[in-house]
């Protein structure tokens, strides 16, 4: 671990009580360079407008969009997913790699004429080392596995420039697993660092063979980011080749939505992250523009807890269902970039089938539906059955845009059918222990975003995030028949027969009424009009490579 | 907090001010709080919307005669929310003050007519309460309890209860050098019987004004604990966290912040207004 | 024992005792650091290896072991690491604690300012009504949210007037608005207090006397008054140190701040137990040494004060 010196305790709690020091904090206007036959134009610093400082640079957590942000733009992958079509493509590997019939080993070849930025090459020895951590994590430096990688064995280098990996039991997902931030290649240096080495304060340290490098950061304020000049393996399909347009990018955090939203407007900044939907109409009057990116994964939506004695009656969750007017979520307190949802999964996700007919609005059928179950309408409009009241509690996905004003719309829907649901009050870490139990929380509201079939088995499969609570006590799916469908989406070696999993799970997720999804999730971001080349990689994390400020 | 440290301080007199002010002023602010307090017992008198259900598709209008105060994010009618929140926030300032009232004026006043050992250890407890850093001390007791108005107001009267101990000791040491207290002792009464006979009435006005002044900061800090995210869950009408859930609007929909925030205004003047004419009565 | 000597061992004995305190209500609440970190859906772990992250951070120790070794490592100088993101206490604090201390002590400062000028036009106006207004000045002023003064402080001098940038910022332009923010509602109490203060001297015989003998409203401001109102200004100087921060908190939100109040809150969020102990004992430490100076130097400032202490 790499520490630097600092002041005592003593000295810093005898500056507490009186000095007046002054935070170093100074830094320069953004300016951009002047522009004549409006192509790309190189320098210039862009100043982007972040909602949440990070919390790691270990890329296996850079799902945390943060975190994500910064990997994306400090690390090369093996393979790059071209986010307009979600191909693979050649990037540090020569080519797609070879996969035996089972999907059990992985051959790369790889380039040889990179370098990191500490001037280290990156050999196919660093490549094994990197995905061996990801693949396999290390629980004493407290860094965990990738998500992203199922059935990791070994790494094996085959010679100078092929490495091969191998896997316990069938990997489809590998090959689009490596191509995501959680497989950002690091120097050998920056492997050696633990947990706290990852964490804030240490960014330079973390050593990537991306387009950009960390020149300073202020832990919680800025970090500002400096292009490489002599970044030369941009991915095929990348407008620009060479080193990245912009000679620096100074990421700010502004928490505060209508702060980092005026701030945007006033022109303070050239791009801010996370452009809440209330805040796109006071965007779009000032002449900016939104960019929209879809998320390419499972819906934003409420996945019923199926196990629960209340939920455990197919038709009270179809009750559910009926009584809910998602038009009416949509179109109150989102905007055209949120589209309507048709399935669990989004519509430029791997493996979408459309539910057709699956979530209509039906207030009646609802009401019908509660009644033949046994649900009877009380005094204060709650049914009640047995003495029990029909009473559900849904947790408040703090990540997502508007939940809170989400489920206080549904809340009011459920109520017109005679349905009390109520939304967990708690802060982050009292959300994240509550969502894990059943007892406490019965609707779980939540999104991923993944641009591989795997992304519904990451949501529902009792091995990943669980959202419908399907592992009983001992660890056994209850529905087994949709855990087998899930593995099935992760394991079949063919795309085909992954997209034929695919297409049952959300068959079978509609047949069940396990799921109601809302809209599909998209990153918004809001750019001013000097700002061009801007881009996302395949779930909606920035590219700031091929970026260029108009004069 | 902030209020509260003003009547903390010793004060000789303040009747030649007093004098001069009108009772105007007292009146105007009684009868705010008045209205307040209806709205808090009776909301259904004063308007005929629904506060916790609006339509969607009405979201964000301006005031106008059918919606006064306008409508908010998902189509509530705010004037709704403004008179149904009243419930809500009176009561919670409320239990904010009594929590700090009744345990704060408890150590203080036991730790001043003790004395020696004892009036140490208390008021080192107080000082621990005091070094804590309020805020820290606050959402730790929201977490602690769960979240809601009555756990917000609990909180934030447990952070007030160090001021409370302060000002009952300082009062309670003032009154038992007095003369006519030492006489009492003097012809034979008992301790506690001066105690309540003699000592507790006499400093009870310097805390009851401070009361009345922690009752019109503890609004104002229950809004702040909602602006963090501790505050009570949707869709509860509560003043404070309709300025703070409404934040985001400044620019676009003014409505949506200022007008329940005169309202918050009007009802903190009015009790501050209230606590000065409370510390001249008993001055 | 002299009483110097004994108002530090007390002091000393509060921030001991905040310190356990702390810890033991932050080992209470409900969820723990590695729950917020690494139970989170995303990342997929399953209980056992939750467990085994407990035991890499040692949060799986009984409370009395984690408070000794939580202690020793203070008195050792060495604060530990953030169980959210592996950052050094010692450099989080490095980031957040000039910045909160700049913050507050110009608040303050500013404060003072304005609440002396307030003060002053409330009691030395020459109309009536001017001096009224300046008297209903501090009520309203404490009645206004804020953060709601910070937004809207924001909206207009920033976002719309364009005078100050809040993004990149040089060092004395990112501090105009969040100072005026903070010191609005410190200023607010402490213009009542003087106001009272000054009332209360004006009253007293001795500046009767000397108004007979013809001295002007400004012999009377610059000397006896000045004097008589220190006092009060210090006292609630200690009291209002731990509002500081918390009003801190809100500033550092709005206006995009490192600091304190923001460290603590993130914190809270995430169980963040070392993080926390460190910022209660810098807390603790500077409401002590405030508390301290407040008591030691009173006497010094105020003769009537000083028979009191020694009795």
């Amino acid at each position: 671990m790499n520490r630097t010196p600092h002041p005592r305790l003593s000295a810093l709690a005898g500056v507490a009580a009186l000095a007046l020091a002054l935070s170093a904090c100074s830094s320069s206007q953004a300016s951009a360079p002047q522009s004549s036959d409006g192509g790309p134009v190189t320098g210039g610093t862009l100043t982007y407008l972040e909602h949440q400082a990070y919390s790691t640079l270990y890329p296996p957590s850079a799902g945390f969009y943060p975190n994500g942000a910064l990997v994306n733009n400090l690390t090369v992958r093996l393979l790059h997913q071209v986010p307009e079509t979600l191909e693979l493509e050649p990037w540090v590997a020569t080519a797609l790699p070879e996969v035996n019939a089972d999907a059990t080993e992985y051959t790369f070849d790889i380039r040889t004429d990179i370098t990191y930025s500490d001037g280290t090459p990156l050999t196919a020895e660093n490549v094994v080392a990197n995905i061996d951590l990801y693949g396999l994590g290390d629980q004493d430096r407290a860094l965990i596995v990738s998500e992203a990688i199922n059935n990791y064995e070994r790494g094996e280098v085959v010679d100078d420039d092929t490495v091969r990996f191998h896997f316990s039991a069938p990997a489809p997902g590998f090959a689009q697993a490596v191509s995501t931030n959680n497989s950002g290649l690091l120097a050998d240096a920056s492997l050696e660092l633990d947990s706290e080495g990852f964490g804030p304060g240490n960014a330079s340290e973390v050593i990537g063979a991306g387009p950009f490098v960390v020149e300073s950061e202020q832990i919680g304020t800025t970090i500002r980011l400096a292009a490489r000049e002599d970044y030369a393996w941009a991915p095929p399909s990348a407008q620009n080749q060479g080193r990245p347009y912009v000679d620096a990018v100074d990421i700010v955090i502004a928490p505060e939505d209508s702060v980092r939203i005026g701030s945007l407007v006033s022109g303070q900044g050239h791009i801010a992250r996370q452009v809440e939907p209330q805040h796109e109409a006071q965007v779009a009057a000032a002449g900016l523009e939104i960019v929209a990116e879809q998320t390419n994964g499972v819906n934003n939506g409420l996945s019923f807890r199926f196990d629960h004695p209340l939920l455990q009656d197919i038709r009270v969750r179809q009750a559910l269902i009926a009584g809910i007017d998602r038009r009416e979520i949509v179109d109150s307190i989102f905007s055209d970039g949120y589209p309507l949802a048709t399935s669990s999964l989004s519509r430029t996700a791997l493996g979408y089938a459309e539910q057709v007919g699956a979530y209509e609005f039906d207030q009646e059928r609802a009401r019908a539906l509660l009644d033949e179950a046994g649900w009877e309408v009380g005094d204060d409009g709650i049914r009640v059955r047995d003495g029990e009241r029909l009473h559900l509690v849904v947790n408040e996905a703090l990540p997502q845009p508007r939940s809170r004003d989400v489920i206080t719309l549904v809340a009011q829907q459920l109520r017109e059918v005679g349905v009390e649901l109520e939304l967990f009050q708690g802060d982050q870490a009292a959300q994240t222990a509550a969502a894990a139990d059943i007892e406490q929380i019965q609707i779980y509201h939540s999104m991923v975003g993944r641009a591989d079939y795997d992304v519904i088995k990451s949501q529902y499969s009792i091995e990943n995030r669980d959202t419908l609570r399907n592992a009983d006590e001992s660890g056994e799916p209850i529905d087994a028949e949709l855990e087998s469908l899930l593995r099935e989406v992760a394991s079949a070696p063919a795309a085909e027969q992954r997209t034929a999993a695919a297409a049952a799970v959300q068959a079978h997720l509609t047949e069940h009424a396990y799921v109601l999804p809302f809209f599909e999730e998209p990153q918004v971001y809001g750019l001013q009009p000097v700002v061009h080349g801007f881009g996302t990689e395949s779930v909606g994390r920035p590219t700031f490579s091929g970026v260029w400020l108009e004069g | 907090m902030s209020a509260t440290a003003a009547v903390l301080l010793p004060r000789r007199t303040e009747r030649a001010a007093a004098r001069r002010r009108p009772a105007l002023t007292l009146v105007l602010a009684v009868a705010v709080l008045a209205i307040a307090l209806a709205w808090a017992i009776l909301p259904w008198l004063f308007t005929s919307q629904d506060p916790v259900a609006g339509e969607a598709l009405h979201a964000l209008q301006a005031p106008s005669g059918a919606h006064p105060f306008g409508t908010d994010a998902t189509g509530r009618d705010l004037l709704a929310r403004v008179i149904f929140g009243a419930g809500n926030s009176l009561s919670g300032a409320a239990i904010a003050v009594l929590v700090g009232l009744v345990v704060g004026t408890a150590i203080g006043v036991l730790a001043g007519s003790t004395g020696g050992l004892a009036d140490e250890a208390l008021m080192r407890v107080v000082d621990v309460l005091l070094a804590i850093p309020g805020l820290l001390l606050a959402l730790s007791v929201i977490v602690l309890l769960g979240f809601g108005v009555t756990n917000a107001a609990i909180a934030v009267g447990v952070t007030s209860i160090a001021v409370f101990a302060r000002l009952a000791r300082s009062q309670v040491l003032k009154v038992r050098r007095s003369d006519y207290v030492e006489a009492a002792f003097g012809s034979g009464g008992s301790f506690l019987r001066v105690l309540w006979r003699h000592v507790l009435p006499n400093s009870l006005g310097a805390v009851l004004a401070l009361a009345a002044l922690q009752f019109g900061s503890a609004i104002l800090q229950i809004s702040t604990l909602g602006f963090l995210g501790y505050g009570a869950p949707p869709p509860t009408p509560e003043w404070g966290l309709l300025i703070a859930e409404s934040r985001d609007y400044v620019a676009t929909a003014w409505w949506l912040t200022t007008l329940p925030g005169l309202v918050v205004a009007a009802v903190v003047l009015s009790a501050n207004r209230v606590a000065s004419a409370v510390r001249e009565a008993t001055a | 024992m002299p009483y110097a000597l004994r108002r530090t061992g007390q002091a000393a004995l509060v921030v001991v005792a905040t310190f356990v305190l702390a810890f033991l209500l932050l080992h209470a609440l409900p969820g723990d650091a590695i729950v917020a970190r690494y139970a989170s859906p995303e990342l997929g772990l399953t209980e056992a290896q939750l467990d085994q992250l407990r035991l890499v951070y040692g949060t799986d120790q009984p409370v009395w072991v984690q408070l000794w070794q939580s202690a020793a490592g203070f008195l050792s100088g060495d604060l530990g690491t953030s169980l959210q993101n592996g950052a050094e206490v010692e450099s989080l604090l490095a980031a957040a604690l000039p910045a909160t201390v700049t913050l507050a002590s110009l608040g303050f400062l500013v404060a003072v300012l304005l609440a002396t000028g307030v003060a002053v036009a409330a009691t030395f106006s020459s109309a009536e009504w001017l001096r009224r207004a300046f008297r209903s000045l501090p009520p309203l002023l404490v009645s206004v949210p804020v953060f709601w003064l910070g937004i809207v402080l924001l909206q207009v001098f920033s976002f719309q007037l364009g005078l100050i940038p809040v993004i990149n910022a040089n060092p004395v332009e990112a501090l105009v608005l969040p100072v005026l923010t903070i010191a609005v509602p410190i200023a607010a109490p402490l213009a009542q207090v003087l106001i009272r203060s000054i009332d209360d001297t004006v009253a007293e015989p001795f500046i009767a006397v000397a108004r007979a003998r013809g001295a002007g409203p400004r012999w009377l401001l610059s000397k006896e008054v000045a004097r008589n109102s220190l006092l009060p200004t210090l006292t609630i100087a200690g009291v209002l140190f731990g509002e500081l921060i918390a009003g801190a908190v809100v500033t550092e939100t709005v206006f995009a701040r490192t600091g304190l109040g923001r460290l603590t809150v993130d914190a809270v969020a995430t169980r963040d137990t070392p993080v926390l102990q460190a910022i209660v004992v810098i807390s603790a430490v500077g409401f002590v040494a405030i508390n301290l100076a407040v008591d030691l130097v009173a006497p010094a400032i105020d003769p009537r004060l000083r028979k009191a202490v020694h009795a």
